[in-house]
């Protein structure tokens, strides 16, 4: 029997993150400097390249802009959702939320949802003060394409923070998982194109999500390339959260009965 | 009927020692918390669990509320396996843990409560009257807009048991619950949780405190290393030793004890030491009371 709806159990979960973050005062206004201060390094950046150099045909600074604050927003949505499962751990909150009534995948998978939400306030900012404040012009995006994009993305991020969720229950290592993700970042077409790899390393290039992703998205965004023009990416997205996202609940459901055999959940 | 069922409960704690152990000492093997323990709780009773440190109390309460599953032997509440309905079981069963930070710290005990009753599927419509209904209930009314991160340990405690109160549950668990108290908000909370009793709630608490023992108990188990020393109910000019075996009948002696009077100090004192075998001249530190 349901009494409480999944979106007013994903709202308590926003809204509790949200006011851990605003009263940390401090930390909230210097997040807010520092995603100024980057973009404005990336600005002074990209002059000092020159303009002859154009990625996939754009602008280095777009390049850069939207290639960086996406990948940071992805891979900073799974260190701030394990931030919060290693929290739990260490306070003992972990514990008491899996005593709920709220099953416990349906509670990681909303809390990590809520650590993207978060991150998403500081892509949106940072995108917005790089392209209103630098004038970067937009030719006709292709939003639907930029919200597939997203959603798809989002979805495999989730995935892989529920992985390192998962991972931090049983061997208190999830940060495994954002080491990964931070090593293969130069694969991921971040700061410079896949294209200037050596061949080998494009298809590991190709085998990362996150390369699709910013891919796609500065399709989306930049050039405006219809959705059938994003179609090799939003399949491969697809593909791999319908692969990822079960695999991890899974994986995190089993981790979660060991703990419980084990009386491990709270060891950190 | 029985709330709480325990049959032949097994639950041992591997140590899995580092790689490279040879580096450090740490042990290896397994502890067993808890041997073979068998108890039941009756409907709207109050068992307390009475035993040193590390005698496998709040490990019992673990296993009631799901955060730990046996090894061997079953739990059931109210019916329902801890291991194979635990989502059943979660519905009835309230916990307030030992541990005080348990508690979202930057939001204020209102909000943490509010939270909590999301996730234990509180409707809207019932949601604040609940909050602020057990925010009085614990005297914590006035402090219900404090970020928690402020609380004394007192306050978290409190804190906990409202939050275990929130889903109204049928089975109440305690872990140490005067643990932080002065001794005057001791006292105050004792009739406390027997009220909570007269309104049909099954009652499991711990403790290393007679006094709490004497005041709450309609039922005492006493622990020692894992395992059930003696157990005897508290009634009306009873105080029978009954064997821990197998009380998932309802027709067993136990059962038919009169529930409605409390051990005095004394009783409660020297049923531990007779359980024990200690002397109260035992050492400090084994005896841990």
């Amino acid at each position: 029997m349901i009494r409480v709806s999944l979106s007013e159990k994903l709202a308590a979960i926003v809204r509790r993150d949200v006011l851990t973050t605003i009263r940390y005062r401090n930390g909230f206004l210097l997040s807010a400097v520092g995603v100024l201060a980057e973009v404005v390094a990336f600005r002074y950046m990209a002059r000092a390249i020159g303009p002859s150099f154009r990625p996939e045909g754009v602008d280095y600074f777009p390049f850069l802009l939207v290639g960086s604050g996406f990948y940071t927003f992805l891979i900073t949505g799974v260190q701030a959702f394990l931030s919060t499962v290693q929290e739990a751990q260490q306070t003992g909150t972990l514990e008491v939320l899996l005593t709920t009534a709220t099953p416990a995948p349906v509670l990681i998978f909303l809390s990590a949802f809520s650590a993207f939400a978060g991150k998403l306030a500081n892509l949106v900012l940072f995108l917005a003060v790089g392209l209103l404040l630098f004038r970067v012009p937009l030719l006709h995006p292709n939003l639907l394409g930029v919200g597939l994009i997203f959603v798809l993305s989002l979805a495999v991020v989730l995935a892989l923070g529920v992985f390192a969720a998962a991972l931090q229950v049983a061997v208190q290592k999830g940060s495994a998982v954002i080491w990964l993700l931070g090593s293969v970042w130069f694969l991921t077409g971040t700061v410079f194109p896949v294209s200037a790899l050596p061949l080998p390393l494009r298809w590991a290039a190709w085998s990362i999500p996150v390369t699709h992703s910013l891919t796609g998205m500065r399709g989306a965004l930049l050039l405006g390339k219809s959705t059938s023009e994003l179609a090799p990416e939003i399949l491969w997205l697809s593909a791999a959260a319908l692969v990822l996202i079960p695999a991890s609940l899974g994986f995190f459901s089993r981790v979660l009965g060991r703990g419980r055999r084990e009386g491990t959940l709270s060891a950190y | 009927m029985n709330a709480v069922v325990f049959n032949s409960v097994t639950k041992r704690f591997q140590h899995r020692p580092a790689l490279f152990n040879w580096l450090g000492r740490e042990r290896s093997g397994a502890t067993e918390a808890l041997r073979r323990v068998s108890l039941h709780v009756p409907k709207g009773e109050a068992l307390v669990l009475l035993g040193p440190n590390g005698s496998g109390k709040t490990t019992t309460l673990k296993l009631i509320s799901t955060m730990l599953i046996p090894d061997e032997g079953a739990v059931a509440i109210c019916g329902a396996d801890t291991l194979q309905e635990g989502g059943t079981v979660r519905r009835k069963v309230g916990f307030a843990a030992a541990n005080e930070r348990s508690f979202f710290p930057r939001l204020t005990a209102r909000e943490n409560l509010d939270f909590f009753a999301v996730l234990e599927d509180v409707t809207k419509q019932e949601r604040g009257a609940r909050v602020e209904e057990k925010l009085g209930l614990t005297g914590l009314a006035d402090a219900g807009d404090t970020l928690v991160m402020k609380f004394s340990s007192g306050m978290y405690q409190r804190l906990g048991v409202a939050r275990a109160l929130l889903k109204n549950p049928e089975v109440l668990l305690l872990d140490e619950p005067t643990r932080s108290l002065d001794p005057g908000s001791a006292l105050r909370f004792w009739p406390f949780v027997r009220e909570l009793l007269s309104g049909g709630t099954t009652l499991v608490l711990t403790t290393h405190n007679f006094q709490e023992a004497a005041a709450v108990a309609d039922r005492i188990v006493v622990l020692r290393r894992g395992e059930v020393r003696s157990e005897r109910a508290f009634g009306r000019g009873a105080s029978t030793d009954l064997p821990s075996t197998d009380f998932s009948s309802t027709d067993h002696p136990r059962n038919a004890l009169p529930s409605n009077c409390r051990p005095s100090l004394d009783e409660v004192k020297a049923f531990y030491f007779q359980a024990t075998g200690d002397g109260e001249d035992a050492p400090a530190f084994e005896t841990a009371l």
